[in-house]
């Protein structure tokens, strides 16, 4: 995992990278996995594939006259299936890549990008603290030529979302924690104090680079 | 890449190859949706002759339409000679029967000087409305078909098409 190599450029790979090492690293701090979402989403999808290949199957045997029918019925299962899956990844998912729980607590994490912008936007919930949206440039935890850093990447969850911190609190920088995980997230919109820029390195660079903007 | 598709969780995995079949079997089903809306077996042809030139070109594509098959001379309709797998696209100039009697139809390209009665099967001199036809046309995009006529003359360039989405495929994961 740790030497593999992406194209920077690519947001899929980057967020797919990230995805995959966030579940790891959860799952290393003892989180129990919940797989029922993906799972409720790989049975809907494959069923819907069975129908198809069987709907090909009896086509290709009996031909069309004979199936007419039962290819009718086939098609309007395989809509409404098909619906449900949409449904299902849109409504439900969300985007989620992690349901866990870990000493009786629930946390749920969704991620997403936006197209152009190398942000990488995380929504966590758990059951005590509610929902709250997190987000870092990839550059945080990617090299120039696309590797994946864990420890940078590990430091930015284990200080910004309270449940996992309290699993690792090795990463969990405090004073970075007491910040971005204090009970106002309206922190970075604030423009002044210091404190914001030490929050993450780019961060804190675009902010200092408008103010001085601003000023001159 | 495939070491990448080894790193993966079971489920994603499942997930990944999920994706890939739901792109394959959504367009089957939409294909299979189409048929049992027109209700033909083949709704959309491509024009493979001139014989209905100039009404039709090579590589015309046709949309056909199956339903109340009350079919008028002056239509044009695809059929399949029966023991062959070949659909033609021709006129129909005579009719016989119709209502409640079974419906036989003569065809005829526009192009060719004589009717199909040459291209039927042995010993069949009309076609059967309900057995042969495949569907009327109602509605055609010109030129577009070509790509069908070229991969089918052209084998080669199937295997340099089927090679490329494969490269694609394997290349991007999402």
């Amino acid at each position: 995992m740790g030497d593999s190599k992406i194209s920077p450029h690519s947001l899929a790979e980057l967020k797919n990278t990230t995805d995959d090492a966030l579940g790891n690293y959860l799952r290393g701090l003892k989180f129990e996995q919940d797989n029922t979402k993906l799972d409720v989403r790989l049975a809907i999808g494959y069923a819907s594939v069975v129908i198809a290949a069987a709907t090909f199957a009896a086509d290709y045997k009996l031909g069309w006259e004979a199936t007419k029918t039962w290819t009718a019925v086939a098609v309007v299962a395989y809509a409404l299936l098909n619906g449900a899956f949409t449904y299902w990844m849109w409504a439900v998912e969300k985007g989620c890549v992690f349901d866990g729980v870990r000493e009786g607590k629930k946390i749920s994490v969704a991620s997403k990008t936006k197209k152009h912008d190398p942000t990488y936007y995380l929504t966590v919930s758990s059951a005590d603290s509610g929902s709250k949206q997190i987000t870092a440039p990839f550059t945080t935890w990617f090299t120039a030529d696309g590797y994946f850093v864990a420890k940078p990447f590990q430091q930015w969850l284990a200080s910004s979302v309270e449940a996992i911190g309290n699993a690792d609190s090795k990463n969990a920088l405090r004073d970075e924690r007491d910040e971005i995980a204090s009970p106002s997230p309206e922190v970075e919109l604030t423009p002044q104090g210091n404190g914001t820029a030490e929050a993450s390195g780019t961060d804190g660079k675009a902010k200092g680079s408008k103010r001085s903007k601003r000023k001159g | 890449m495939f070491s990448a598709l080894g790193n993966l969780q079971p489920r994603q995995l499942a997930a990944q190859i999920l994706n890939f079949a739901l792109v394959l079997s959504t367009a089957f089903m939409l294909w299979k949706g189409l048929s049992v809306f027109t209700n033909s077996s083949s709704p959309i042809v491509v024009v493979l002759s001139g014989s209905m030139e100039p009404a039709f070109q090579r590589g015309d594509l046709l949309f056909l339409w199956n339903r109340g098959k009350e079919t008028q001379v002056g239509e044009i309709v695809v059929y399949n000679v029966r023991g062959k797998d070949i659909p033609i696209v021709h006129r129909v100039i005579r009719r016989f029967g119709g209502g409640s009697a079974p419906l036989q139809l003569l065809t005829k390209g526009d192009n060719n000087a004589a009717d199909d009665t040459e291209l039927y099967a042995r010993g069949q001199s009309y076609l059967d409305r309900s057995k042969d036809v495949i569907g009327s046309v109602v509605g055609y995009v010109p030129f577009v078909g070509y790509v069908t006529i070229l991969l089918s003359e052209y084998p080669w360039l199937k295997t340099a098409m089927l090679g490329f989405m494969a490269l694609t495929v394997v290349l991007q994961r999402e």
